[in-house]
């Protein structure tokens, strides 16, 4: 018959105190979040409308809308998106499927980390000396969304490589049995079942892109246009830039202005951070393992 | 070998994407050499964009000007960009604007890299900026001398107590005074220093450094024991400023675009835009209307003077 000793109920007093601190500890990181969604969301809620959303800033960037920002995050992403990602699922796949174990490999992902802990200012003067001086691009959204993409690279190269690794070496093994080339396992067998990390990787890209500032900020997003962009040679206005400016540079923003702006902002992020939840979720699904 | 092929396909596709990117590249750069002296461009549509950037102490007024300037030439658009004074002096050295905005002189060693670069740097003058010196609004104090702000802003100045000034400011339990300043690539900064601390003057150390005017407003405004200057466009309800005098003999003066067009204030100044070379063409006539009174009328709506007594503003 089991009988509780003094020690046994210690052990058991302790890890009750264990599991009590680490709880605390846990809604302590859950706070601040908590905390941020729900003063945006009394502060701001009360500023989005379809014409908030949708019409051009007025009276000095005081009144009206956020159109031309809004517009603009999405074009900064999308080229953003269309340089980073053909280029880092193509470095991962080469370094997963191809890249023997050596010397330049190990280099490799050496960089891959340590391009992933740079901080954003630095990749903005990277940015403003490669694209904007250098290559010419001149302060534009090709400039800035380069500048992102670079900056993103490494999120997307190692998710990307992560899933490939994910799917089981025996996949690969029976199809080179069966004669095929490495690409055409690759094409076949190895990214269809890899396809769902991969994109959570592309879109948790997409949420850290439509954040950032700092790197926009000299190499393609202005304080004010007059204009919506036509090409990705023009300038362009951003959600993340146009927070700042209104609340560090534009006197007599009415208070719930910026309020509604970062709203919007984490609006743009969660939604995509959620269908990239739903959709790896969904894919997963499909697994045959 | 089906290693080889693979890898060729990599370096293919790479290869492809590079091609994509500098073909991009040398549209842009045709385009250009199409554009007159490679400033004002125009893109497809043949809409021409200036660029503008500079001053944080401008930039309002020049998000203002790029507004209503829609209206007057739909073809011509103004992008606008801060980042302070240095931003844009530097920005016209690299050629990457057509318009400076500096709240202060470009200095002579500016000049100079400027020329080296073959740029010649045109200054027009868009108006003046009374600097207003901020106090929380519970400070006693209403008036201030020139040389009191030397001995509390300037390197070796004695003053460091709220009560060395004669004054106990409510909420201010520490009798410290509080000095806010600007980052040094502010032209007001520039301004502040060599008026105010004289030229030889230096900054004392340990004063906080805002990155913007408002910046310096709101902290003045949240912060008892503080001091703080910035361009009177950005006053508000929540400040207080003093009169300013010029010696202990002199009339204090009081703020305001009326004592900056007259220049009884003492610490006014000019601000400037500069371009590189005489501006012609939708630079010049952007330039103009700037300088005309509906231009005018709309750097004084934003609380600075213009440059000549206005016109009726409606």
């Amino acid at each position: 018959m089991f009988e509780a000793t003094e020690r046994t109920l210690r052990d058991a007093q302790r890890e009750r105190w264990v599991k009590a601190g680490l709880l605390v500890m846990t809604i302590l990181l859950i706070l601040p979040v908590a905390i941020i969604l729900t003063v945006l969301v009394m502060r701001g809620a009360p500023m989005l409308s379809i014409e908030f959303l949708f019409e051009e800033p007025t009276n000095g960037m005081t009144a009206g809308g956020i159109f031309p920002a809004l517009i603009g995050t999405i074009w900064l992403v999308i080229v953003a998106l269309l340089a980073s990602v053909p280029v880092g699922v193509a470095a991962a796949i080469y370094l997963s499927e191809y890249a023997p174990d050596n010397k330049l490999t190990r280099l490799i992902n050496l960089a891959i980390i340590n391009l992933a802990g740079v901080p954003s200012i630095v990749h903005a003067l990277f940015g403003v000396g490669a694209f904007v001086i250098f290559a010419g691009f001149g302060t534009s959204i090709l400039a800035a969304s380069l500048t992102l993409a670079v900056m993103t690279l490494p999120v997307v190269i190692v998710s990307t490589r992560e899933s490939l690794q994910a799917v089981p070496q025996a996949f690969r093994a029976a199809c080179w049995n069966m004669g095929a080339t490495r690409w055409q396992t690759i094409r076949r067998v190895v990214l269809p079942n890899a396809v769902s990390g991969i994109l959570t990787g592309v879109i948790l890209e997409v949420s850290r892109t439509a954040g950032e500032t700092a790197p926009i900020m000299f190499t393609g997003a202005a304080f004010f246009l007059p204009f919506l962009p036509e090409s990705v040679f023009d300038q362009t206005m951003a959600l993340s830039l146009h927070l700042f400016v209104i609340s560090t540079q534009v006197p007599n923003v009415p208070e719930g202005l910026p309020y509604g702006v970062a709203l919007v902002l984490v609006g743009m992020v969660l939604t995509m951070n959620a269908i990239s939840v739903a959709l790896r979720t969904k894919l997963r699904g499909r697994r045959k393992w | 070998m089906t290693m080889k092929r693979s890898s060729h396909l990599f370096h293919l596709h790479l290869g492809l994407v590079f091609a994509i990117l500098l073909g991009s590249g040398c549209a842009r750069s045709d385009r250009d050499a199409g554009g007159k002296d490679g400033a004002a461009v125009a893109s497809k549509s043949s809409r021409v964009v200036l660029q503008n950037k500079g001053s944080d102490t401008l930039v309002n007024v020049a998000q203002a000007w790029a507004d209503a300037y829609r209206d007057v030439k739909p073809g011509v658009a103004v992008a606008v960009t801060g980042g302070g004074s240095g931003t844009g002096i530097s920005a016209l050295l690299n050629g990457t604007v057509d318009i400076a905005n500096s709240s202060r002189a470009m200095k002579e060693r500016e000049m100079e890299m400027a020329r080296s670069k073959g740029i010649e740097p045109i200054e027009h003058v868009a108006g003046f900026d009374a600097l207003a010196v901020y106090l929380h609004p519970g400070n006693p104090l209403a008036e201030m001398s020139i040389e009191q702000l030397k001995a509390i802003y300037g390197e070796g100045g004695s003053l460091e107590r709220w009560s060395q000034l004669g004054v106990e400011v409510p909420g201010c339990s520490s009798d410290e005074i509080v000095r806010i300043s600007r980052q040094n690539n502010s032209g007001t900064y520039a301004y502040f220093k060599k008026t105010v601390l004289g030229k030889q003057g230096e900054y004392k150390l340990g004063s906080r450094d805002m990155h913007g005017s408002k910046d310096v407003v709101e902290l003045v405004a949240a912060t008892p024991c503080a001091i703080g200057y910035s361009g009177l466009a950005y006053a508000n309800d929540h400040i207080k400023m003093p009169c300013i005098k010029n010696g202990t003999e002199a009339a204090c003066v009081a703020p305001s675009v009326e004592t900056a067009i007259d220049r009884s204030y003492p610490i006014a100044r000019p601000l400037f835009l500069y371009t590189s070379g005489q501006p012609t063409g939708a630079l010049k006539e952007y330039l103009d209307w700037i300088l005309s009174d509906v231009g005018q009328c709309l750097i004084l709506k934003k609380g600075y003077a213009p440059v000549k007594p206005a016109a009726d503003c409606a």
